[in-house]
């Protein structure tokens, strides 16, 4: 059975700051890290494969810049057997539409993949896009906001997963290949890599893929491909300062309601 | 605000990186700072689960060759290990002092044991099941390693050993989790003129008949990790105990200190990036006047000073474990040829002891001068300085070797043999 990763390499949210002129990110200098949330993907995918009976192979899949390497030898040293970083001028300036081609093309490329396991979203842009997109590139089934994985069932061509929504969870099945993003739940503490992990990982393949490699016309990636343009990017302006009312249930609902007589607001 | 960030691991290789972001990973979730000020307050029993953190990280003994239980790590891999925990652990012992005992004399151990004290000893040892240290101090003196008054009578297959260790790191940890110590014993007659002649080396395992451990010291600092020592009264050790060769005992204990020195300058530099990004962040805040203390150039050029001395010394640490890396590849060549191919070991020998002078004290001062920069909070143990001077201290006084030490090594290998002061 074969696994595909999709990860991104993000600036350190903790470490982001907006130039207040131009309004970009600013990048330099900012550490970059694994994507949390592809970090648990890649978590869920080992996870899986050591509770499955038969053979599993994991592949870690970026698109980036060269240095996004670093972030693919994580990957290798938490557990993925091999990685690919699709990585070339052509795909610079991709937006969601944009980088799900690229990604999707590399899948396809791959060949026989039974599950695509994504973050649900990334914590640098939060567009929650790219793992749908892959799906709608590929046509096949996709599962979003996926807190666990309970079966994967080559032989019946069916996923069995835990998908949170905003009443609880519910439990579904889906049909194989599919794309799964994957949302971790509160508490969630990825596997930190040892030493020894490390060191094994320098043994393991990370090859790099480029337009070359993925084929079609350049018009389809990067920039020229990207459906979206991105006029500015701010800070939301704070909220203020909120009230804070610590009273019993019945006399705050009652200081509420006051409030908000006052304002207008009923 | 965003935090200061006053490191650059662009020169790292990838697996180096992931070593410090495994640390941080580690310490965030199971060593935060506040753990770190509260142990060294609270003292020994080292933690336990520090031990176990350490070991499963695979952070204890990474130079030991893989064959032997170890990662295979070079020095320069090793260096970025320590100072990452010198960075998460500014008391310099609770994670990186232990790993700098453990790992320093642990692999100068390991080069000359057989294999039984290899499998009993040191491979449960990076596993974090058993303890391994150094015992060279003795009452009468540590910095005169060759001044030693111990002794060893050969008696059929066994040796017998008498004397005294004292101010030993880890013998409270070596009693609860088993395991021993190097230790210098002589076991020819004292040559006035080349007194480091006959001592040689045994490993001694803690719970042997006639080892009596002593009671712990209460010391400044490095509060988690106990000092202490041990009588040893007609303590039998099987010949296959012994390290190496009979006599040699000093240059290899000499081999052990260069190895842990060389952790402990790159602990210190971790340390020293802590102090002044912690500092940094207080003083970009605190403001009095109508300005932040940053902004004054009484704080901010003895900053900067320390900073470019911490920059310097990290240049320094790496040097040196490139060195040392040299050194164990050239081995072979040496033990050919008689001669080095690049470094004479006590031309590096020189260089560990620069960094080993130098950085601890440059830990030391900084954490001096963040708590002048902070006043009463930089004295309080809200804040990790006063932890830090404590812990770091050890270092400029005696652990590892004494800081004139140090200088009459630089002396001798700099102005010559013939203004050795002793001689």
């Amino acid at each position: 059975m074969l696994f595909v990763v999709l990860v991104k390499q993000v600036p350190d949210t903790t470490e982001v700051e907006v130039d207040e002129e131009t309004g970009t990110i600013i990048r330099e200098g900012v550490p970059s890290v694994l994507n949390a949330f592809d970090e648990f993907a890649l978590n869920e995918a080992i996870d899986l494969k050591e509770r499955m009976d038969e053979d599993v192979e994991i592949i870690a899949v970026s698109m980036g810049p060269p240095q996004a390497k670093d972030a693919l030898k994580k990957c290798l040293a938490i557990g993925a057997d091999s990685a690919i970083l699709l990585t070339d001028r052509v795909f610079a300036g991709a937006d969601t539409w944009a980088t799900a081609v690229t990604l999707g093309r590399a899948v396809k490329k791959i060949g026989d993949v039974d599950v695509v396991f994504a973050g649900q979203e990334a914590s640098d842009g939060n567009t929650a896009q790219v793992g749908p997109e892959v799906a709608a590139q590929l046509g096949i089934s996709q599962l979003t906001f996926v807190a666990d994985i309970e079966k994967v069932d080559k032989e019946s061509g069916h996923i069995i997963c835990k998908k949170e929504t905003d009443e609880g969870h519910v439990r579904i099945k889906a049909e194989l290949p599919a794309v799964i993003a994957c949302m971790p739940e509160p508490g969630f503490e990825p596997k930190i890599p040892n030493v020894r992990d490390i060191m094994k990982a320098k043994k393991k393949s990370l090859d790099e893929w480029t337009f070359e490699d993925l084929g079609g016309d350049e018009e389809e990636y990067g920039l020229d491909g990207s459906e979206s343009v991105v006029i500015r990017t701010y800070s939301p302006p704070p909220k203020g300062e909120g009230i804070k009312i610590e009273e019993k249930p019945e006399i705050a609902a009652e200081k509420i309601i006051e409030f908000m007589e006052e304002e207008g607001l009923l | 605000m965003a935090r200061t960030k006053l490191s650059d691991d662009r020169d790292l290789t990838e697996e180096q990186k992931l070593f410090k972001e495994s640390i941080n990973d580690w310490a965030e979730r199971n060593f935060p700072l506040e753990r770190v000020i509260r142990i060294n307050r609270e003292g020994h029993p080292f933690p336990q689960d520090i031990v176990e953190g350490l070991a499963e990280l695979g952070l204890i003994m990474g130079t030991v060759p893989e064959e032997q239980g170890g990662m295979g790590l070079t020095w320069s891999d090793q260096i970025v290990i320590a100072e990452q925990l010198g960075y998460i652990d500014p008391s310099i012992a609770t994670a990186a002092g232990f790993m700098a005992v453990e790992t320093g004399w642990g692999f100068t151990i390991n080069r000359y044991a057989n294999e039984e004290i290899r499998e009993r000893y040191i491979k449960p040892a990076i596993q974090g099941d058993k303890f391994v240290g150094i015992a060279t101090t003795e009452p009468k003196g540590g910095s005169d390693v060759a001044g030693f008054e111990s002794t060893g009578e050969k008696d059929g297959d066994e040796w017998v050993l008498n004397g005294e260790k004292t101010f030993i790191s880890g013998v409270e940890e070596c009693r609860r989790m088993g395991g021993g110590y190097w230790v210098n014993v002589r076991t020819g007659p004292k040559i006035p003129e080349a007194p480091h002649k006959n001592m040689t080396a045994f490993f001694v395992p803690i719970d042997t008949d006639g080892v009596q451990p002593q009671e712990p010291y209460d010391d400044a600092g490095r509060g988690s990790l106990s000092t202490s020592g041990f009588i040893m009264e007609d303590v039998r050790i099987p010949d296959e105990y012994m390290l190496g060769e009979e006599g040699k005992g000093f240059y290899y204990t000499m081999e052990g200190f260069d190895n842990a020195r060389i952790l402990i300058g790159a602990s210190s530099v971790g340390v020293t990036r802590r102090i002044l990004e912690e500092a940094a962040d207080y003083i970009k805040e605190r403001e009095t006047f109508g300005r932040p203390l940053a902004k004054y150039e009484g704080i901010q050029f003895p900053f900067v000073e320390r900073y470019i001395e911490l920059e310097a010394s990290d240049l320094m640490v790496k040097k040196v474990a490139k060195m040392q890396d040299q050194r164990y590849d050239e081995e072979g060549w040496l033990e050919r040829t008689g001669k080095a191919k690049t470094y004479k070991p006590t031309e590096i020998a020189k260089w560990i002891s620069m960094i080993k002078y130098k950085v601890p004290h440059l830990a030391k001062d900084t954490a001096d001068d963040a708590m002048h920069w902070l006043g009463a909070a930089g004295y309080s143990s809200e804040y990790i300085f006063e932890t830090a001077w404590r812990g770091v201290m050890s270092y400029c006084v005696g652990a590892e070797g004494g800081a004139n030490i140090q200088k009459l090594v630089i002396a001798r290998e700099t102005l010559g043999k013939d203004y050795i002061p002793y001689k």
